[in-house]
This record gives structure tokens, sequence and C-alpha cells, in this order.
């Protein structure tokens, strides 16, 4: 008995605190990312604390621990994210000095801002398809008849292919999109399934004739990263950048923002402000393949061949957020596993 | 009187702190309940929408598909190590448990990553040719995938127990049976099989009651189950109702296996308790081409389920060795068995009280209350994390504490899911030696003078020692592969070898995920290992 009793003693008075800090929680995993941190650590001397998990596992916790919480930063990718969080009052608003006015006005709002950014883009292999034929593709031609059972893209839960559904409906409208989904899951070359590497790997394979996939995935592949025979796959496929001739590439970001109930706003802010510096630009980007969201960082030459082309600027990337449930369900309904 | 008034007031003592541990470890599910009754929900709707619709046809296909297959390899192997001699006959008994230390969700990674477009089988195959890498390499489907990554690491369960039938198996019977001329199809259609029959279904009841909890490798083929959904509903719709709902429906068809399982563990009994317990059957020696198949099936079983997924990570752990430094594999090392010392005393602590007041007291409703204590196992461990953060906000709301704080993202929180989950094996483990030690004795130590606390430490624990042990290697193995829970409950800068699997494999980093799989391997090895030297091996 008493042991028992000592037992729940020490574990009611056993607790550790810091002075100095920032908890962190984030929904990115690069092992990079953990040596950016500790350079912001060296520098200003506030000892970064993460969590990571998945965006909405972060957001659930953070709601429950209201005013409790101990969150100083959320960090999430995909704006969708962003926006699902800021909706339930996590975020406080964030100062616009410094680096922080660099980033593009659609890219950011009062409440978050776009740290990295990426496109949601087609990928073909030319042994099957001509580049003439696809050159001037859009999303909207994906659910053409001449595709039928020839896309290879993940399924309806991954939140990149929400997001790029949430796109189409705001451009297009729930009518347009609900018959666009319909045609386009007939286009599939197979059941969804894997992750974006595996809709290139397929395309690879010349089991699908187009993959839609996040570019940086793309060019992690050609790094040979994950390998020498992904690098050779990687080489057999093209990237094409759809809506050129109109709105625009599909463009999605990570983000961060000031946690409403943050104990360390001050750290906070510096914390963002370090991100948007150049120096973290480029280590951030360097070892994601994203793309930076400021203007002249310098970035390897896997990012740089795939940086030029005309990006959907016409959407607030919130946008994402508002209608990404709506999408979903769309999606489910017209069959898309 | 004295005395009397006394024992009275300890005898409460005991019942009261039993029933409060009971409580605690039930909590979590009468959240549950306590939320689906709160809320008006429109059922019938979701009964009959699409959704519903697919989780349950995608659960129930993956839970057929799995009962089937480890059915088929739990049995087939049991049979031939019981009752055949063949080529390592007594090494495949044992190594076809290590299957236990590969986590489902791990098995997933390594089955995608090496059939995957340019993956590995593409590698070693079109190294000779590259036109046999596309005839000869099988898609792996969500599914199809699912189901051979759940049977592969789960068919040890029925694997395990019904080879503990076999040989406990009355050689009598079966000599009976020879005798009546009976040859070898009817021997075991008529009575190996009949006699094997509970123990068969105690190992397919954990199968399933596993099989339906599992979130890792579903989550990570995208299929639409009943936990998958309860996710999505919960994080991606914020749907608490839906969430709550399909937990509570997703309980009562576990506990339906649970309650089979029960049922089967009762009937169980009386061929244990007969005499021949350690009375070996002769073993049918196998030669030639019968002799090869058995050693063939077992071999391939074994490097299937624990060769293939080790040396991948092995691999991989050695091509990725840049991904996690020394200082945080030894911090994930730490963490690791943190936890499992402090859930384990935690648990094996409550179940004893729990336990030993059962037996002492003889009270009706603690008995009742204990039977239902155990379907903590039932609940899977996404529904556990989900129900405890609701559990702290109603206490913390109708009490205005912070109890939340405490418990959520702290190692107390874990610890307390870990009992949710775990109590169950704990208290089984404890509750069979406590069958086997005759009432008798503990009416004989009262009568020399012994108060109950004494019975406990002086005639009990000595008895209980060996399987406390026990508890604890099982428990620690089940902590260290543990994933939900952990996940969500974790503190701050805290990792476990699962959570940094999962998130390294589900960012896209398979391949860095090899070094905490690895080291999950390398432990839980090592427990069966333990368990099966000390705890398992053939009583001579």
């Amino acid at each position: 008995m008493r042991v028992t009793f000592l037992f729940f003693l020490s574990l009611i008075f056993v607790s550790s605190s810091y002075s100095n800090e920032l908890n962190l929680f984030t929904s990115r995993h690069y092992p990079s990312d953990l040596i950016l941190f500790k350079k912001f650590e060296e520098k200003t001397g506030i000892k970064v604390n993460v969590i990571n998990a998945k965006s909405k596992v972060l957001e659930k916790r953070l709601l429950d621990e209201g005013s409790k919480s101990k969150g100083d930063v959320l960090f999430l990718a995909d704006a969708g994210a962003l926006y699902s969080a800021e909706e339930k009052g996590l975020f406080a608003k964030y100062n616009e000095s410094r680096s922080l006015k660099l980033v593009p006005a659609s890219l950011k709002n009062d409440y978050w801002v776009g740290v990295t950014k990426r496109a949601r883009i087609i990928f073909y292999n030319p042994n099957l398809v001509n580049y003439n034929e696809i050159k001037n593709i859009s999303y909207e031609d994906l659910s053409s008849k001449k595709w039928r059972k020839s896309i290879a893209i993940r399924q309806s839960n991954n939140i990149y292919n929400q997001s790029l559904v949430a796109s189409i409906l705001e451009h297009k409208g729930e009518d347009f999109t609900r018959e666009w989904l319909k045609k386009l899951v007939k286009n599939f070359s197979r059941k969804p399934q894997g992750n974006d590497r595996a809709q290139i790997l397929s395309v690879a394979a010349g089991e699908s004739k187009l993959a839609i996939a996040n570019t940086y995935y793309y060019a992690l592949m050609l790094s040979g990263k994950k390998g020498d025979d992904q690098k050779k796959a990687a080489q057999k496929v093209e990237p094409i950048f759809p809506n050129q001739n109109d709105r625009g590439a599909h463009i999605n970001i990570s983000g961060a923002g000031i946690l409403s109930y943050s104990p360390n706003k001050k750290n906070a802010q510096e914390f963002l402000e370090f991100l948007l510096t150049k120096e973290a630009q480029t280590n951030l980007c360097n070892s994601s393949f994203e793309f930076p969201i400021i203007q002249n960082v310098s970035t390897n030459k896997l990012i740089n061949n795939i940086k030029n082309f005309k990006e959907d600027i016409y959407i607030d990337v919130s946008t994402y957020g508002k209608r990404q449930a709506q999408a979903f369900k769309l999606m489910k309904k017209a069959g898309w596993n | 009187m004295n005395i009397n008034l006394n024992q009275r007031v300890s005898d409460n003592s005991i019942l009261f702190l039993s029933l409060f541990i009971i409580i605690l470890i039930l909590s979590p599910i009468l959240t549950i309940f306590f939320e689906n009754i709160n809320q008006k929900s429109d059922y019938l709707n979701f009964f009959s929408s699409g959704e519903f619709r697919s989780y349950t046809m995608n659960s129930v296909v993956i839970l057929i598909g799995v009962l089937l297959l480890t059915l088929f390899l739990g049995g087939v192997s049991a049979y031939l190590v019981s009752f055949y001699e063949f080529v390592g006959v007594n090494f495949f008994k044992y190594s076809l448990l290590m299957s236990f230390a590969i986590p489902p969700y791990i098995y997933a990674y390594t089955l995608s990553a090496f059939f995957e477009n340019f993956g590995i089988a593409y590698s070693l195959v079109s190294f000779f040719s590259e036109d046999l890498s596309k005839t000869l390499i099988p898609k792996i489907e969500p599914l199809s995938g699912s189901i051979i990554s759940l049977s592969l690491t789960l068919f040890g369960y029925v694997f395990i127990l019904t080879r503990s039938t076999f040989l406990n198996q009355s050689r009598d019977l079966i000599e009976v049976g020879k005798s009546l001329g009976f040859n070898n199809i009817d021997t075991f259609l008529k009575i190996i099989i009949p006699t094997a029959r509970p123990a068969i279904f105690i190992g397919l009841s954990l199968v399933a009651m596993e099989t339906l909890s599992d979130f890792g490798t579903v989550s990570f083929f995208g299929v639409s189950t009943y936990t998958t959904g309860i996710y999505n509903s919960w994080f991606i719709f914020d749907d608490l109702k839906t969430a709550n709902f399909l937990s509570l429906f997703l309980i009562f068809f576990i506990l339906f296996f649970f309650g089979l399982e029960s049922i089967s563990r009762k009937n169980i009994k009386f061929f244990n308790s007969n005499n021949s317990f350690n009375k070996k059957n002769k073993k049918v020696i196998l030669s030639g081409y019968k002799g090869f198949f058995a050693f063939f099936f077992c071999f391939f079983l074994f490097s299937t389920s624990f060769l293939f997924p080790l040396v991948l990570m092995v691999k991989w752990s050695f091509m990725n060795s840049s991904y996690l430094d020394l200082n945080q594999i030894l911090q994930l090392n730490y963490n690791s068995i943190k936890l499992i010392f402090l859930s384990s005393i935690f648990i094996i602590l409550t179940s004893l009280i729990v336990t030993f007041s059962g037996r002492v007291l003889k009270s009706k409703i603690l008995s009742f209350f204990s039977s239902l204590s155990i379907s903590g196992y039932a609940m899977p461990g996404i529904v556990v994390s989900v129900s405890i953060i609701s559990l702290f906000s109603l206490i913390d709301s109708f009490l205005d504490m912070n109890l939340r704080g405490y418990f959520i993202g702290s190692i107390y929180g874990l610890i307390f899911g870990y009992s949710v989950r775990f109590y169950s094996i704990s208290f089984n483990t404890i509750k069979t030696v406590y069958l086997k030690i005759n009432k008798s004795i503990d009416e004989s130590a009262l009568l020399l003078g012994f108060n109950k606390l004494s019975i406990l430490k002086n005639v009990h624990y000595p008895l209980l020692k060996k399987n406390l042990i026990f508890a604890f290697i099982l428990i620690s193995i089940e902590v260290i592969k543990e994933l939900p829970i952990t996940l969500i409950l974790r503190p701050f800068n805290f990792e476990t070898f699962s959570t940094s699997a999962f998130n390294l494999a589900s960012n896209d980093l398979v391949e860095a995920a090899a070094i905490p799989s690895l080291f999950i391997v390398l432990w839980s090895s090592l427990l069966i290992f333990l368990s099966i030297k000390f705890f398992l091996i053939d009583k001579k």
C-alpha cells in the first residue's frame, strides 16, 4: 500500500519547466528542420521544443488544452490545415514586421504566414504521351475521355488532393466540380493508393500515363536520396504545369502562426521572422525541395529547374480550408476512395 | 470483536480501492457511452449512409481475410511442429513466435517498399531482366496489402494457442481413437480438431480484436475502415458525434469477439485439468518430400513474417544511418524503457490488487465489474486516446479543475492510456495462476492466523512471482509497439520508437523509419526470447 501511495505521489510532483523557450507544434517532419531550429537556438538563446504530429492531431490537442496550452507556434503543411486552425481561434495576430512583409498577400493573412510553397502538378511519361498533346493541359482537362484509365493519383483523404479539389470548387462552382469528379474517377488507372512518389513511379513504370503529385516529390526522387532506381524512374517522367494559359498551376503552402494562448509570444514572433530570413528559406527548401516563399533566395539546381511557371495567384490559399470538407464529401460521393 | 472490526475496515478499503481501479480502467469506455447518450444522433441515417457501408465492407473484408489466413498459417504450422518430426522443427516451434516482434504497420511499410514500382523487388529482378520485373512482381493493393501485413504479424496468436492445446492434448484420447481403428485423418478431424477448437477460437478472437483495432496499417494503405473512419470524422470533419458513434459501434463489434474468447476460455478448462498434461505425444517422423514440404512451409512462414522485414530494416538502417544520431537513439531507448517500467509497474500493481481482492473478498459486485474491466483491451488505441481527452475535458468542466494539464501531453496520460489497453493482459496472467491455486490454501492460512494482506505477501506472492514477471514482459512488448495512444497523448519533445517510425514513414521517409522500427523489433525479439526461454519452453 505504502509503495502504491509513494508511486502516485511521485507521479504528481514530477514536472519540469524552462524559462527562455519556444514550444513548436509542427506537422512537418524533416530531420533538417530540426537542424534549422538548432541554428535559431544558437542565434537567440531560445530553446525550441518540438512536438510533431499530423496537423489535425495537433489542432485537436491545442483545442483541448485551451487557455492552458503551452504551445507558441503552429507550423503546418497545407493552407487548408492553417485555415481550419484559424477558424477555431487557435491563432493570435502576428506583427507584420521585417521579413514577414516579404510574403505575397495571397499566401498569408492576419493570423498565419506562408513559409514555403509547392505546386500540385501533372507528370507524364513521354513514351506514352506526346508533349504536344499535353502542353496546354489544364486540371479541367483531366476529366476528358481521352485519359480514360490513365491517371494515377493518391486517395481522397489526402489533404493535398482536397485542397486541389477545393480550388476547382472555388473557381468553377459545385455543379461543375461534381461532374468533373465523376469523370475524373473513371480516368483513374488504378485504385488510388500510395504517396505522391508512388504516383510518379506508376507513370515511370508505364502503368499510368499521367500522375498528379507535388513538385518536391519529383525533385526529391531526382536528387537520388530515394536511391538510384527511383532517380532513374524520375528521369523517365516529365513535369507539366497545368493551366499556364489561364489562371496558373495550383499552389499550396506550408505556413506558421502564433498561437493565441502562447506564453512566449515574443519568442514566437522572433521565430516566424527567422523562418522567413534568406538563410532559413534556403535551408528549408534545399532539404524538402519546396519553393521558397520570398524572392531572391538561392536554392539548389533541382528546384531551380522547375521553379519558373505561372502560379494561380487569383485564389487566396485560405479558400482551400473553407471548401475542404465540401470537397472531400464530393470526392467520396464520386467514388474516389 | 475488535479484530473482526479491523478486518472489516481493511476488507472495505481493499474493496473500494479495487472498485476505484476498475472504474478508472473503465472510465474511457464509459465516456464513449456517455457522449453517445448525450447527443441526439441520427443513427438510422448514418447506418444507411454510403460511408458507413464502405467502412463496414472494408473492415469485414479485411477481418475475414485475416481470420482465414491466420487460421491457415497458424493452424498448419502449429499442427506440423506439434505432431511431426522434420528438419528444423525444434527451431521453428519457437522462432515462429518471433513474428510477434513486428508491428503490423511496420510490416506494411516494408511490404509496400519492397513491391512498389522501382522498389527493392524491382532492383533484384531487373538485375537479371527488366522485362521480367514487369510480369514477375505482384502489385500490392491496399486491401490485400493490409490483409497480408496483418496476417503475417498476427498468426502467432493462433499458432501459440493451438500449439499449446496440441501439446496438452490427451495422449489417451488419441490412443483410444487409434484402438477404435481411426486412421490419421479420422484422428485429426474427430479428435485433434474438436479438442483444439476452443484454443483456435481464442487465437482467432485475439486476431479479430487486433485486426479491428488496427489503425497504423489501414491508415498507411489508406483503406476506409472503422478506425480510419473514426480518425477521419474526428480529424477531417470535426465531427466528434460520428467519431463517438463509430467508436461505440466498433467496441460492440469487438466485444462480440471478446465474448467469444471468454466463452472459449471457459471451455478450455476441462481438458487442461486432466493429468496427462506433461505427457508428450509420440511424433511421426516425416521424411522425403513430406518432410521437405513441412520444412518449407515453416521456413517460408518464418522468413516472410520475420526475416523479410528484419533484413530490409537492417539494410535501410545502414543506408540511412544519418537520419538519427546516437544521442537520439539513446534518448528513444531511454523514453521507451521509462514508459515500459512506469506503465508495467502501475498495471501489474493495480491488477494484482483487483485479482487479490476478487479472490479473498468473494464480492459479487467486484467480480462482475472486474470481468467488465478487461474489456479495455477491446478498445482500439485511437478510441482510447479520443475518449481520454473527452473524459478529462468533462471532469474539468464539471469540477473546474485542470486535470487535462496533468494528463494530456504527459507521461501520466500515456500510462493511463496503456493501463486501459493492457490492464487485461496482466489481469488474465495473474488470474490464471490464481485459478490454479487451491482456495483451501487461503483458508488454512487464515486458520493459522494470517491476515489477508499477509496471505498476499507470504502465500500468494511466491506463487505469483513468476507470472508477474511474465505479465511484465507481455506488457512491455505491447507498450514498445503501441502507436495511436503514444502518438496523441505524448508530451513535448517526446518520441518513442513507434511514433518516430510512424512519423518518418508517413512523411515519405520509409527508409529512415527503419532505424526506430529495427529497435522495436530488436527489443520485442529480446523480450519474446526471454519469455520463450523462461516461460514457454516445453516442460520436460
